[in-house]
């Protein structure tokens, strides 16, 4: 496993963003696209932006935001209007600009690779929940554009009901195998996306040495599909969303218990630089 | 003619005023693309303690308005890796770097700065006296006290002992729970204190309604950020009043202004630290409102703005 050292990435910028367009996609939720030649040509798949939403002291800290996708000059998030700060981006205007920072930490892909992503004959599961289904897209975006044939990639979404299948349509077009789950049944499977997840390791041939998860989603969630994929002895990575100040290791805010063969057994790991996505197994998740 | 922006805080001569405050910019390598690190007045490293500490669990922050709670809980790597990981890089930028050192005990106070001052590269040592996000020894739970910077005797005690262990600048950094700041202060600076530092974080909390549980897993945080402003202004103006030796101001700072502010109350200089997770360059971008104010206001010479509070 490659250790990773906290701390700035060389290809981190601050740059002031345009908005290029905003759109509706959900119930409260929104596709924001900014202009940005820097941080989109860096962004990998699983890294984050820090927005600041306002040039006010209210909201104060930048909010993080996952790629939903990126290209040389441009990219997007998709984000759930929760509080003060998504309110003020999503009343933004095309033209509008934003302070972002970017990309900031550690994207899907790492952790668990023998000779990288890139090697072919792998089924690569992702399983997303809410706004946590983002950065699967571009990783899933990423991995057909690196000649990963969209036949090896399962996406399981899970949401409360049908209008929260963020992307669903988006996920069609790419051609992966995608199984959804709704929480009152009005898609897919009625229920947790865990047990279609399950029922699918259950039933393929492929050894658990050719099969990657990714997740991100829910902490429930993700703790469920970390627990299934030690099961099927799976190597899993999954992103988590902790609460975050500056986005790049100067204010240990965003901590996670993660196992250490200290004589404690755990340490705190700062998600913004050493994760956010970080090994299933590695996370302490009670 | 260029502006005369050097201050003075104990032995160290500063180019500028601005410094950064300790916990707000790691130890400065996570800053160095952002901006040319040389620019700073100084740099206050994150606490050092004589041993590693893991820090808190988390819940570690949360944003409340116009401020943000933390409760890191002084996660560092102790003294010694920070002499063979942390010092080497700092002493390479070629500015005055204080640091920031916090023990349990008076003892391990002198222990841990003995250790330090034998390293090159040195300017200074902030004593932090004030974290609110650790427990302490024994001693203060005996007497009730949370924290050195709450009891005059402890910080008498605690600065004079340090004092005698190293000639290099020191610094008192004090909490603002107190009833009176200035008699804190006045304290420091008869242990031998050469600055103190106003204010560290204040004691705070917040609590989710619908759990009914504190949001921070040390259920209680240290405040910072603009709210804070206004009482570190006080405070700052309080004890300039009373000490006679050099103050740093901090609490809050976002703007030049802002800087300005704690100056015109009677810092010799100042630390920003929330500001810094915001805008990575917020420092420099402080300095330079500083400038602008200075040639606005046709200033020349910092020192001219220093205590300039009229009463």
């Amino acid at each position: 496993m490659k250790k990773l050292k906290p701390g700035l990435k060389p290809s981190m910028y601050k740059e002031i963003c345009k908005v290029l367009s905003q759109e509706k996609v959900a119930p409260g939720h929104f596709v924001l696209t900014l202009e940005s030649p820097k941080i989109s040509k860096n962004a990998k798949p699983g890294q984050f932006v820090q927005i600041l939403c306002a040039d006010s002291t209210e909201p104060l800290l930048p909010r993080p935001f996952s790629f939903l996708d990126a290209d040389s000059k441009k990219f997007s998030i998709l984000y759930h209007m929760v509080g003060k700060g998504t309110e003020i981006l999503s009343k933004l205007k095309k033209g509008d600009t934003l302070s972002v920072l970017g990309p900031c930490g550690n994207g899907f892909g790492l952790r668990i690779e023998d000779g990288g992503w890139r090697i072919g004959k792998r089924q690569y599961l992702m399983v997303g929940g809410g706004v946590g289904i983002p950065p699967l897209y571009h990783f899933s975006k990423q991995l057909i554009k690196n000649k990963i044939s969209n036949k090896n990639i399962y996406i399981f979404l899970g949401a409360r009901d049908k209008s929260l299948l963020l992307h669903e349509k988006e996920f069609k077009k790419l051609g992966v195998h995608l199984y959804l789950a709704t929480d009152d049944g009005s898609c897919g499977h009625k229920g947790f996306v865990t047990q279609p997840l399950e029922n699918f390791l259950s039933s393929i041939l492929h050894p658990p040495s050719s099969i990657r998860i990714y997740t991100c989603g829910p902490t429930p969630m993700m703790k469920a599909v970390s627990k299934i994929a030690q099961k099927f002895e799976v190597p899993c990575e999954v992103s988590v969303e902790v609460p975050m100040a500056c986005g790049f290791g100067a204010c240990l805010g965003c901590a996670v218990t993660v196992r250490d063969e200290g004589s404690t057994g755990h340490r705190h790991a700062i998600a913004c630089c050493e994760g956010p996505v970080f090994r299933g197994e590695s996370i302490v998740w009670d | 003619m260029g502006l005369d922006l050097s201050t003075k805080i104990g032995k160290i001569k500063l180019k500028n005023p601005v410094l950064v405050a300790s916990g707000t910019f790691g130890h400065a390598k996570e800053f160095e693309n952002f901006f040319d690190l040389k620019k700073l007045g100084g740099i206050v490293t994150k606490t050092i303690t004589l041993k590693p500490r893991l820090g808190n669990p988390p819940q570690r922050i949360v944003e409340t308005p116009s401020g943000m709670l933390n409760a890191i809980g002084l996660q560092n790597p102790g003294v010694e890796k920070f002499i063979q990981e942390k010092l080497p890089y700092l002493k390479k930028i070629g500015i005055p770097v204080i640091v920031s050192v916090m023990a349990y005990n008076v003892e391990e106070f002198v222990e841990v700065v003995k250790i330090l001052d034998r390293e090159s590269g040195i300017d200074g040592f902030e004593m932090n006296l004030s974290c609110p996000n650790v427990s302490y020894g024994a001693k203060a739970q005996a007497s009730s006290v949370k924290m050195f910077a709450h009891d005059e005797r402890m910080i008498e005690e605690v600065v004079g002992a340090v004092r005698k262990a190293t000639s290099k600048t020191l610094v008192a950094k004090l909490g603002p729970d107190v009833s009176d700041i200035s008699k804190m202060a006045l304290a420091a600076e008869r242990a031998g204190a050469d600055v103190v530092a106003l204010i560290n974080t204040f004691m705070a909390m917040a609590i989710d309604i619908k759990t009914r549980k504190p949001v921070l897993a040390n259920k209680t945080g240290g405040l910072s950020g603009p709210c804070i402003r206004p009482i570190a202004i006080r405070m700052v103006w309080e004890a300039y009043k009373k000490v006679k030796i050099p103050i740093l101001g901090i609490g809050g700072i976002m703007t030049g202004n802002d800087a300005v502010e704690f100056l015109v109350a009677g810092a010799s200089a100042v630390q920003v630290g929330t500001a810094n997770f915001m805008n990575p360059s917020a420092s420099i971008d402080i300095l330079q409102g500083i400038q602008n104010f200075m040639n606005k206001e046709k200033i020349q010479d910092l020192n001219k703005i220093i205590g300039s509070v009229k009463n």
